[in-house]
C-alpha cells in the first residue's frame, strides 16, 4: 500500500485531468469538434497567472479568475476567428492542432523556454493527524470541488445549462429553449477554455511553469475521455479520477513505466468496452 | 500526320503541358546533385522528402476515414529499430534497414487490430498517445536506447561495383539524396497504385459510409488495418533513413510536434492526392520550418509556422489543399478558361 | 425449418424492449411485408437479421444455420442484404462509382491483381461494370450513370440504394421502408421494381409503414406492435384483423 502522500498526489493529479477532460468533452458535445489545443490554454493560463502575480502583484485568487477570464476571451476569439472560418471537421482538427505550434511558440517567445516557479504562493503545510499536505495541493483539490459543484449547478439549474445539456443530446433541441446554438457554442468554448486556464493556474504553484506544460495534461485528459466515453461529462470526470490515482500509484511502484502501463490499460478498456465505461455512444 | 498534330493541338495540350512541367521539375530534382553538392540544399530536400513519406502515410490512413496522429511514433520505431540493430547489435546496415519498416509495420498492425475496431477520435487519441509512449520508453530504457543521450549511428558502408565506388555515404549527402529519392519514388508508386486500384475504391467506401460498406460485405477492420499497416511500414523506413542521415536518434527527434507536422503537411498539401499533395506539403512546409528555425529566436519559428498553417486553412476553400492550386493555376492563369460550373447549378 | 427463421428473439435497449420474444418464419421466394406503427420494432427487426444489432435473447437461422452474432459483412456474404432508410449511398461519388464500391462481393480477383492492373483484373472489372449497368437498366435508374449520386432526387437515391444491395447478389433482400416520402405514383413505381426483383428468385422482406403499398405486392404480411407480432397471414386478412386496426387507430385506419 503506497503512503497516504501518494494518494493525495493522485487526487491532485486527478483534479487537473478531471477539469481538463470535462472542459474538452463540454466543448465537444456542443461544437462537435475536439479542441486539440486545450492543453495550451492550460499552459497559457499558468503563464498569465504567473505574470499577474509577479509583475502586477495581483493576489492569487484574483489572478486565477483573471487567467480564467482572459483565456475564456481567447477561446471565444479562437472560435470566431478560426473554428468558424475553417470548413470541415478534418480541417478544423488540423487548425486546432496547428494552434498548438502557435501558442507554444508565442509562449516561448514572450515567456522564454526556462522553468519558472510560483512556489512562493500559498506556502506552508496543512497538518492533519500525522498527514501533512501542502496548502498548494489543498487549494487544487478545493478549487476543483468548487468548480465541479458550480458546473453541476450551472448545468442543471440554469436555463443556459439546461440548454447545453439538451443540445449535447440533440442539436435541434436548443430552439426549444429559445437559445441559438451559435451563442451557446461561444459560451461553452469560453467555459471550456476558462476551466483549462484555471486548472493550469491552480497547478502553477505545484509544478514549474514553462511553455510546454500543457502537453502532458492534455494527453492524460484525452485518455480520460477515452476511458469515460466521448460525449459523457460524468465519464470525463470519472475517467480523470481513475487516471490521476492510477498514475501516481503506479508511478510509486514502477516510476517512469506508469505512463506505459496506463496506456496499455486504456487500450484494454477500449477493447473490453469500446464506447468507454459510461457508454454514451456518439457515432 | 497533320491530323495527328491537330488532334494533339486541340485536345490534349492542356493535359500534356502541365505533366511535362511536372516531369521537368522531377528531372531537375533528380539531376540537382550534378549542379550543386551544397549540403544545406540537399539535406533540406532529403528531410522534406522523408517527411513527405510520413505525410503520405497519413493520407493513406485518412483514405479509410481514420485520422492518425502517430506518424512520428512510427518514424521513431523505424529509426530506433535500425539504430539499435546497427549500433547495439552490430548488424550490417541493409538488413537492419529492411527490418525497421517491418517492425514498424508490425506495431501498426498490432495497434490497429485493437484500436481500429473503435476508430474515429478514439483512434486519433490513441495514436497521439502512442507517440508519447514511444518517447517515454526511448527516454528510460537506458540499456538499449541509451536514454536522452541517444544512439549515434554510422553511415552504411560504401557501395562499390567492380572496385568502382558507386556511393560513399560518409563523403557527401548525394548518396543519401538518391536513397531518399528511391524511397519516395517507391512509396509514391505503391501508394498511387493503391489509390487507383480496387483497394482504393474499397477504402473510399469504408471512409464515406462505413455502415453501408459493411452491409455490402466489406470487412471494415480488414481494410482499415491494411491501410494503417502499409502506412506504418513506409513511415518506418522514412524514420530509419532519417536517423541514419541525421547520424543520431534521441527521444527528442520524433515527438508530438513531428506527428502534427506530418499531418499538417498532408492536409495543407491536399488530401485529394495520395502522392502529390504530401510531397508538395512536405517540401513547402519543411522548407518553411527550416528557414524559420534559422532565425535563432526561440519560439518565433513555431509561432509563424502555426500561424501560416492556420491562415492557409482559413484561406483555402473546403476540401482543397495546395495541390489543387496547381490545376487552378493552369486553368485560370495559363489557359484563362471560363468557369463551366453553371451547367451543374441548373440541374 | 423455414428458409429464414427467427426464434424467440428479443432486443432490449436498457429497459425498453424494442422486440419482445418474436417468432417469424420466412419461406423461400415470398415477399413478406412487415407493417406496424412507428416504434413498433420494424427497423430493429432488420437490424437484427442483418447483424447490425445482436439480439439480447433468441436465435436467427438462415438455411438451417445460426447467423446471429456474426458481423454484417459475414451475413451479407451468406446472401442476406439490406437497404437503409436514410444514409443510402456513398456521398461524393457518381452512380457508377457507388455501384462499383458496393459490388465488393462481385469481384473474384484479389486486390493485388488490380494493383498490377493484370488482364484478369481488367476482365473482372469489366464484368462488374456490366453487372452494374444491367442493374441500372433493371431498375430504370436513369441512363446517365455518371451523374453525381447525391445530386439525384430522393426517389432515385432510394432506387440506387436497392440497386447497390442487389450488387451483393442477395438471396434475401431486406428493404427498410423503400417508399417513405414518395407520392403514390412513385411508390407504385418502386413496388413494380420490387416485384421484378422477386421474379428473379430473390426472397424479399419489405418493411412498410403504409399498408396500401403492401396490398399489391406482398404475398404475406406480418404486423408488429410494441415489439410483438400481433398478426400474420394473407394481406387482406391482416388488414381486417381487429388488433391491427386498433394498433393503427388514429394514425392510418385502413
Amino acid at each position: 500500500m503506497p503512503p497516504a502522500g501518494i494518494w493525495i498526489d493522485g487526487l491532485a493529479q486527478s483534479c487537473t485531468y478531471m477539469t481538463m477532460a470535462f472542459g474538452m468533452v463540454l466543448v465537444f458535445s456542443i461544437l462537435g469538434i475536439l479542441n486539440w489545443a486545450h492543453g495550451q490554454f492550460y499552459m497559457l493560463g499558468s503563464i498569465l497567472l504567473y505574470y499577474a502575480i509577479t509583475a502586477a502583484g495581483i493576489p492569487f485568487p484574483a489572478g486565477l479568475l483573471l487567467a480564467g477570464l482572459g483565456m475564456a476571451l481567447l477561446g471565444i476569439i479562437v472560435k470566431v476567428v478560426i473554428i468558424d472560418r475553417v470548413e470541415g471537421e478534418l480541417y478544423v482538427g488540423a487548425a486546432t492542432l496547428a494552434l498548438i505550434f502557435f501558442f507554444e511558440g508565442l509562449a516561448s517567445l514572450l515567456f522564454g523556454m526556462q522553468d519558472r516557479g510560483l512556489s512562493m504562493v500559498l506556502p506552508g503545510v496543512l497538518e492533519m493527524g500525522g498527514l501533512s499536505v501542502s496548502y498548494q495541493k489543498v487549494a487544487v483539490i478545493v478549487f476543483t470541488l468548487v468548480v465541479m459543484v458550480v458546473m453541476y449547478y450551472v448545468l442543471h439549474f440554469t436555463r443556459m445549462g439546461k440548454a447545453i445539456r439538451a443540445v449535447s443530446q440533440n442539436p435541434d433541441a436548443a430552439s426549444l429553449y429559445g437559445i441559438s446554438v451559435e451563442r451557446l457554442s461561444l459560451v461553452v468554448m469560453g467555459i471550456g477554455c476558462a476551466l483549462a486556464a484555471m486548472a493550469g493556474g491552480i497547478m502553477a504553484p505545484v509544478y514549474p511553469v514553462n511553455p510546454f506544460i500543457g502537453r502532458a495534461p492534455m494527453i492524460m485528459a484525452l485518455l480520460a475521455i477515452v476511458i469515460g466515453g466521448l460525449g459523457s461529462l460524468s465519464g470525463a470526470i470519472v475517467g480523470g479520477l481513475i487516471l490521476g490515482f492510477l498514475h501516481s500509484v503506479i508511478a510509486y511502484y514502477l516510476s517512469y513505466l506508469a505512463e506505459v502501463v496506463l496506456f496499455v490499460l486504456v487500450i484494454i478498456i477500449l477493447l473490453v468496452k469500446p464506447q468507454g465505461l459510461f457508454g454514451a455512444s456518439i457515432k | 500526320m497533320m491530323q495527328f498534330f491537330k488532334t494533339i493541338h486541340l485536345m490534349d495540350y492542356k493535359n500534356i503541358v502541365p505533366k511535362l512541367v511536372i516531369g521537368l521539375v522531377v528531372a531537375a530534382i533528380v539531376l540537382l546533385p550534378v549542379v550543386t553538392k551544397d549540403v544545406v540544399i540537399l539535406s533540406m530536400l532529403i528531410f522534406s522528402g522523408l517527411w513527405a513519406v510520413a505525410a503520405m502515410g497519413f493520407t493513406l490512413v485518412l483514405r479509410t476515414g481514420q485520422f492518425s496522429l502517430g506518424q512520428s511514433a512510427f518514424m521513431a520505431i523505424g529509426g530506433y529499430t535500425c539504430a539499435i540493430l546497427t549500433v547495439q547489435m552490430d548488424f550490417p546496415f541493409w538488413p537492419s534497414f529492411l527490418l525497421s519498416g517491418i517492425i514498424s509495420g508490425l506495431v501498426a498492425f498490432l495497434l490497429g487490430v485493437v484500436v481500429l475496431r473503435v476508430g474515429g477520435i478514439y483512434f486519433s487519441i490513441i495514436t497521439l498517445a502512442l507517440g508519447e509512449i514511444v518517447r517515454i520508453i526511448a527516454l528510460n530504457w537506458e540499456s538499449v536506447t541509451r536514454g536522452s543521450r541517444g544512439l549515434v549511428t554510422s553511415s552504411p558502408l560504401p557501395i562499390s561495383i567492380f572496385g568502382w565506388e558507386l556511393a560513399n555515404f560518409d563523403a557527401s549527402p548525394v548518396p543519401y539524396f538518391y536513397f531518399m529519392l528511391c524511397l519516395v519514388a517507391i512509396t509514391g508508386v505503391v501508394f498511387w497504385r493503391i489509390g487507383d486500384s480496387r483497394l482504393g475504391q474499397i477504402f473510399a467506401g469504408v471512409a464515406l459510409n462505413p455502415e453501408l460498406a459493411e452491409h455490402q460485405g466489406i470487412h471494415l477492420m480488414k481494410y482499415r488495418i491494411i491501410a494503417f499497416t502499409i502506412a506504418g511500414v513506409f513511415t518506418g523506413y522514412a524514420g530509419a533513413l532519417y536517423t541514419h542521415f541525421l547520424t543520431v536518434i534521441t527521444p527528442m527527434v520524433f515527438g508530438l510536434w513531428q506527428s502534427i507536422q506530418a499531418m499538417i503537411m498532408s492536409i495543407v498539401g491536399g488530401i485529394s492526392s495520395l502522392v502529390g499533395g504530401p510531397i508538395i506539403g512536405g517540401v513547402l512546409l519543411y522548407g518553411l520550418g527550416d528557414r524559420l528555425s534559422r532565425l535563432q529566436t526561440p519560439g518565433l519559428s513555431q509561432m509563424v509556422f502555426g500561424a501560416t498553417v492556420v491562415l492557409v486553412l482559413i484561406c483555402l476553400p473546403k476540401g482543397t489543399g495546395l495541390v489543387e492550386l496547381w490545376d487552378k493555376f493552369w486553368k485560370k492563369v495559363v489557359w484563362r478558361e471560363v468557369e463551366y460550373e453553371h451547367d451543374e447549378m441548373e440541374d | 425449418m423455414s428458409y429464414l427463421e427467427l426464434q424467440n428473439v428479443s432486443k432490449h435497449f436498457g429497459r425498453l424492449a424494442a422486440l419482445d420474444q418474436l417468432d417469424l418464419k420466412v419461406e423461400k421466394g415470398e415477399i413478406l411485408g412487415i407493417v406496424g406503427p412507428n416504434g413498433s420494432g420494424k427497423t430493429t427487426l432488420i437490424n437484427l437479421i442483418s447483424g447490425y444489432f445482436k439480439p439480447t435473447k433468441g436465435q436467427v437461422f438462415f438455411e438451417n444455420k445460426r447467423i446471429c452474432c456474426q458481423r454484417p459483412d459475414q451475413i451479407t456474404k451468406k446472401g442476406i442484404v439490406r437497404t437503409f432508410q436514410s444514409n443510402v449511398l456513398f456521398p461524393g461519388g457518381t452512380v457508377v462509382e457507388n455501384l462499383l464500391i458496393s459490388s465488393h462481393l462481385n469481384y473474384n480477383t484479389r486486390s493485388w491483381h488490380s494493383f498490377f492492373n493484370t488482364k484478369k483484373w481488367k476482365e473482372d472489372n469489366e464484368q462488374a461494370v456490366g453487372r452494374a449497368i444491367e442493374l441500372v437498366n433493371l431498375l430504370d435508374l436513369l441512363n446517365d450513370i455518371f451523374l453525381q449520386a447525391d445530386g439525384l432526387s430522393h426517389g432515385y437515391q432510394r432506387l440506387l440504394g436497392i440497386a447497390m444491395a442487389l450488387t451483393a447478389n442477395p438471396h434475401v433482400l431486406l428493404l427498410d421502408e423503400p417508399t417513405t416520402g414518395m407520392n403514390h405514383e412513385e411508390a407504385m413505381f418502386v413496388v413494380d421494381k420490387i416485384k421484378k426483383i422477386n421474379e428473379q428468385g430473390v426472397t424479399i422482406i419489405l418493411i412498410e409503414h403504409n399498408m396500401k403499398v403492401l396490398l399489391g405486392v406482398a404475398t404475406r404480411v406480418a404486423c408488429l406492435s410494441f415489439g410483438t407480432k400481433i398478426a400474420d397471414g394473407m394481406p387482406e386478412d391482416v388488414m381486417n384483423h381487429p388488433e391491427v386496426v386498433e394498433a393503427y387507430l388514429g394514425t392510418e385506419v385502413v
